[in-house]
Order: structure tokens, then C-alpha cells, then sequence
């Protein structure tokens, strides 16, 4: 995808199941290009793209009507109720009024605004906007919803409140979800795919539990405490006596070149021996985060197939 | 008192299901956005102070109406007679600041709004595309000027033809309902085309209006300019976008109105290259136009 000075979206070539997608990306990645070309808002200066069997450049009007979509933005008319706004949205895509009616106040609940329906947008705090807008999003009944950012401008509590109903849409409706966002923990979370931009490239694509998650290794963080200074050196001084290969970051050591069942128990006794302080022990995770990053060079990032490269986005 | 029926109630919790009925389409979709945005431009469903403009601006327009109507069926006919007061075609010259105030309040609050709060966003990731939106936000503009274009002189045609002072016999009657009707449909049709490009060029309510009432109260001075100061030829008054779609009336109704030294194909064709220029600036600008979502 090429605008006139510059290409948003270069060789990509991806085909995303059904499920919870994650589209990840740093802003200007080209995640919002992706999107408007997935909805036949802009067309492909070259290659193909097939959404949900349809062509979006083709059959824009058709497709679009089987698609709930949340954009980032967070300006709405302020002086209309969040029921109008949903059942208005709804008729245009196409359901019957009466149903759209029904539908609006039905999806305004699911999202816990029932009770706030009546009120002008305009009077909405921002965690309630991010739920209008995912209620018009599933208000048609759509086969797919996007949502461009859904979190954003949302504390910890409402972000997780989001998370679990965006979850909900999926397991309780069968409605897919491809969700944007920068924030690579969220995606974690709750997503089963991951689509990964960079520079408007694609770096990763793929299930979640093969990008992200164990990967082989233990992780062990310690506490560093002033009574026994230089416990964590002494941790990793062992554990390389023992021929383990440890990379010490912090208060956080992560061994590998065992088996894990042996690696715990060397760990174990490693921080017996060095009279240290243990505050968590477990298996090594891979995150989003790490493909980022570039991954690590005793743990290729070959599960997936994924190539990884560019820079990382924000993580919060 | 019985219990009879109490085994066969049952508690309905409906809650959000999927749907798997008929959809409407694009056609569907154009309606309800023109119907969303007439309702938006007359205030319903909106606090009073979005009210408070349309409504004054459509009174006005219908209060000559109520008044020939009311002079129609309050005085005997020798006293006065109804159709001598104002022809239909004069009709208009009552109304033209509220037709011209109520196109310049009508398009922005049609086009700009959407581009401000987000909605044209919206609208372009359902069925619509950028051409259907704007089809859809055309004809909103039409029918809600259609309230002070064809509203008050249907009001007058029907009030006279109550009172027996109207046309005489269906044919007559006809005729007038067609020109009543293709009257305010080629006054609207200028008007919306006219208010739309202004309103497709800005992204702030009141410069657009500003631009609709400058662009109309304008254009007659610059074609009286040219024609009596420049000494150019009088169908140089086809630039003026104020009388032209109101000349055309007159000639609908078979009146020489107030430029006849204008053929009736100049005024015509002025009023339909007018319509048809303004609706190309707001494709074009559409077109160009980058959407944040």
C-alpha cells in the first residue's frame, strides 16, 4: 500500500484464522492502513487481499456490513444518547428498525452500559466512549469486529474490564475480533493470533502460544536485601559453576542448558547455597515484548516460522 | 381468585443473540442516514437549542401561507380574491430570506458535523462508501429544504382548493401540483448544491454558513456590475446564484419574472450548471478528502 510520499504497507503476505487477533505495531506501523484496507477503504496499490471469503475492493458495501468496527478516534456527536448512536449505526448496516432498536439496548447491556444508555455521549467518561463503541461494533451482529486501539485512555481496571468483554464477544457469540493495539501485554492476554508490524513490514505473524509464551529455560528473581549483599552475584556465580547458562539482568536470572526439571532444582540449591532470598521461580516465558526486541540467541524464534526484526513498540 | 396460566409462564431473558434475518443494504443504509440527518438538521432528538433556528426559520416560511389561506377562507371572495394577493410563483418572493437562512443553517449541520465528530468515520465503515454517503447527505439536504420549498406553497395550493378559490377543474389542478412540486425541486436542488460545496470546503459550522449567505448576497452585485457598470451582455446574470433558481420558478409557472430578457433554456441551463458544479466540488473534495479514524 503506497500513498504518494510514502509506503504505509510493504510485502505483506498473511492469512489470519479465525479467533482473537492481536494486530500489533508501534504507532506508524501501518496498523490503521491494514485496517482501512481490510474494511475496502483504501485499495492495495498491489497484491490481493480476501476478507471473511469477500474482496474488499470489489465488495466494500457487502463486506462492510458484516463488520463491526471501533475506530481509535474518541470524538463522537456529543448531543446524541448512546442508544440512538448504537441503533442509528446499526440501521445503516443494514438490520430492520425494530430489531435495531432491540439490538442496541441488548448490546449496550452486554458492554455494562445498560443503565447509562439514555445518556449523551457527550457526558461519557472515556472508558464509557471505548464501550459505545464496541457496543455499535456488535450491535449489527457482525461475522468480525476490528477495533483500532479499544484500550486506549483507560486505566488498569476499566482496560482489563474491556479486555474481558472483548473476550466475551468471541467465546459467548462466535464473533472474531481483530484488535489493535500498542500495548503488548493486552495482546498477550487475551489474543490467539498475532499479526506484528513494524515500519509497515511485516515481523511476526502466527498463534500466540507459539510467539509468545514458555520457551525453554527457568527464571528466578531474587531479593536483594542489605543484611546479604551480593547474594544475587553469588546465585550466579554457581549456576555458571554448575555449567548453566545464566544472563543476569537485575535481580532477574535466567538459566538454561538442562533440562528445566534439573534446572529448578539447581536453582534451588543455588540460592540455598548462597543464602539468598527467592521472590519468584519459574518457568521462562517468551514475550511479545522479547520478539520485539529480537529475541534471544539460545532460544530462536523458529516455533512460528516468524522472522523478527525493527523496532518495539510501547509496553505499559 | 385463580392461578390458572401461572404453569405456562416463562421469564424471557432474552439478552444479546446473533441475528440471522434480511439486511437492508446500501439502500437501506442511504435511508437511514438521510433520515438520521433531517432529524438532526430540525433539532429532533436534540437539546432545545438545536430546535430553536429550524423551527423559526420554517415558521417563517409558512407564516404567508397561513396568512393567504386564512384571508382566503375569512373574506368573501368579492372582497378580495385570494389569487390576485400573490400568484404561487410570487409566493416565493415572501419566503426567500427564510429559504435562503434555512439552506445556509442545513448543509453544515448536514456535511461538517460529520466531519467533526467523527461520524463520517463511522458511516464509511458501514455499506456506504464515500458516494453513497454522499448521496444519502444530498438528499437530506433536499428534503429538509423541501420544507420551506414545497411545504408552504402546497399549503396555499391546498388551502385555496379547500376554500374553492383554487384551480378550476383536475387538469388545472394537476398542472399546478406538478409546478408547485418541480418548483421546489429545482429551488432545493440549487440550493443544496450550492450549500453543500460551501459547506464541503470548510470544517467549521458557522464559516460555512457565513460562505452560503456571502457566496448568494454576492453573486447579484457582481452580475449587476458586469452588466450595467462592464457593460456586458445581460446573460451575464446567469452568475447570479441568488436569482436564478427563483427566475426559474417563475418560469415554471409560466411568469416572465424579473429578468426577461433572459431566454427560458439560459435560465435553465444556469440553474442546472450550477447544481451540477456544486455537487462536483463536494465530489471532488470528498474524494481528497483524508479520513482520521
Amino acid at each position: 500500500m503506497e500513498f504518494s510520499s510514502t509506503r504505509a504497507l510493504d510485502s505483506l503476505d498473511l492469512s489470519v484464522p479465525p479467533g482473537v487477533t492481536g494486530l500489533v505495531g508501534a504507532n506508524g506501523a501501518g496498523k490503521t492502513t491494514l485496517i482501512s484496507l481490510l474494511l475496502g477503504l483504501l485499495r492495495p496499490t498491489a497484491g490481493e487481499l480476501s476478507v471473511l471469503g469477500l474482496d474488499p475492493g470489489r465488495q466494500g458495501p457487502e463486506l462492510r456490513a458484516r463488520i463491526g468496527y471501533g475506530p481509535e478516534r474518541n470524538v463522537f456527536p456529543d448531543d446524541l444518547r448512546a442508544y440512538d448512536f448504537v441503533r442509528h449505526l446499526a440501521e445503516v448496516k443494514g438490520l430492520p428498525r425494530d430489531e435495531a432498536r432491540s439490538r442496541a439496548s441488548d448490546s449496550l447491556y452486554l458492554v455494562g452500559l445498560g443503565e447509562e444508555r439514555f445518556r449523551a455521549l457527550g457526558t461519557m467518561s472515556t472508558g464509557q466512549r471505548q464501550r459505545v463503541k464496541l457496543a455499535q461494533a456488535i450491535a449489527a451482529d457482525p461475522r468480525l469486529i476490528v477495533l483500532d486501539e479499544p484500550t486506549d485512555g483507560l486505566d488498569p481496571v476499566q482496560r482489563d474490564e474491556m479486555l474481558n468483554i472483548i473476550v466475551q464477544v468471541h467465546r459467548d457469540f462466535g464473533i472474531d475480533v481483530m484488535l489493535s493495539s500498542h500495548v503488548l501485554e493486552e495482546v498477550e492476554r487475551v489474543c490467539d493470533h498475532v499479526v506484528a508490524l513494524d515500519e509497515g513490514r511485516l515481523v511476526a505473524q502466527g498463534a500466540m502460544d507459539e510467539l509468545a509464551g514458555a520457551s525453554g529455560g527457568v527464571e528466578l528473581e531474587l531479593v536483594e536485601t542489605a543484611d546479604r549483599p551480593g547474594a544475587v552475584d553469588r546465585v550466579a556465580a554457581r549456576l555458571r559453576d554448575a555449567g548453566l547458562n545464566v544472563q543476569h539482568n537485575g535481580v532477574v536470572l535466567t538459566i538454561g542448558g538442562r533440562d528445566d526439571d534439573e534446572l529448578f532444582d539447581l536453582a534451588c540449591v543455588a540460592v540455598a547455597g548462597a543464602g539468598a532470598r527467592l521472590r519468584r521461580l519459574g518457568q521462562r516465558r517468551r514475550s511479545l515484548d522479547d520478539l520485539f526486541a529480537g529475541g534471544e540467541p539460545d532460544a530462536p524464534l523458529d516455533a512460528a516460522g516468524a522472522v523478527m526484526s525493527g523496532t518495539r513498540p510501547e509496553h505499559r | 381468585m385463580t392461578a390458572a396460566g401461572r404453569g405456562d409462564a416463562t421469564i424471557a431473558a432474552r439478552g444479546f443473540q446473533r441475528y440471522e434475518g434480511p439486511r437492508s443494504g446500501v439502500a437501506g443504509a442511504i435511508r437511514s442516514v438521510t433520515w438520521q440527518s433531517v432529524r438532526s438538521t430540525l433539532g429532533l432528538g436534540r437539546p432545545a437549542r438545536h430546535k430553536v433556528f429550524p423551527i423559526a426559520a420554517v415558521a417563517i416560511a409558512y407564516v404567508p401561507a397561513i396568512v393567504f389561506v386564512g384571508l382566503a377562507v375569512l373574506l368573501p371572495e368579492d372582497i378580495i380574491d385570494p389569487n390576485d394577493v400573490a400568484s404561487y410563483s410570487d409566493y416565493y418572493g415572501f419566503i426567500t430570506l427564510a429559504i435562503v437562512l434555512f439552506a445556509a443553517l442545513v448543509a453544515p449541520e448536514v456535511l461538517v458535523s460529520d466531519r467533526r465528530n467523527g461520524m463520517l468515520a463511522m458511516y464509511l465503515s458501514t455499506p456506504l462508501s464515500r458516494r453513497t454517503y454522499l448521496a444519502a447527505k444530498a438528499l437530506a439536504v433536499a428534503i429538509a429544504l423541501g420544507l420551506v420549498t414545497l411545504g408552504p406553497p402546497l399549503l396555499v395550493l391546498i388551502g385555496y382548493t379547500v376554500d374553492g378559490s383554487g384551480p378550476d377543474g383536475l387538469g388545472s389542478w394537476l398542472l399546478n401540483l406538478g409546478r408547485v412540486v418541480v418548483a421546489a425541486v429545482a429551488v432545493s436542488a440549487a440550493l443544496t448544491s450550492v450549500s453543500m460545496a460551501a459547506s464541503s470546503l470548510t470544517d467549521r459550522r458557522a464559516f460555512a454558513s457565513i460562505g452560503i449567505v456571502l457566496v448568494l448576497f454576492t453573486s447579484p452585485a457582481l452580475a449587476e456590475a458586469l452588466i450595467n457598470g462592464g457593460g456586458l451582455s445581460p446573460y451575464w446574470r446567469v452568475i447570479d446564484l441568488f436569482a436564478m433558481p427563483f427566475e426559474l420558478v417563475a418560469r415554471i409557472y409560466g411568469d416572465p419574472g424579473g429578468y426577461p430578457e433572459l431566454e427560458w433554456w439560459a435560465v435553465l441551463l444556469a440553474n442546472v450548471v450550477w447544481t451540477a458544479l456544486g455537487l462536483a466540488v463536494v465530489a471532488w473534495r470528498y474524494s481528497r478528502l483524508v479520513i482520521a479514524r
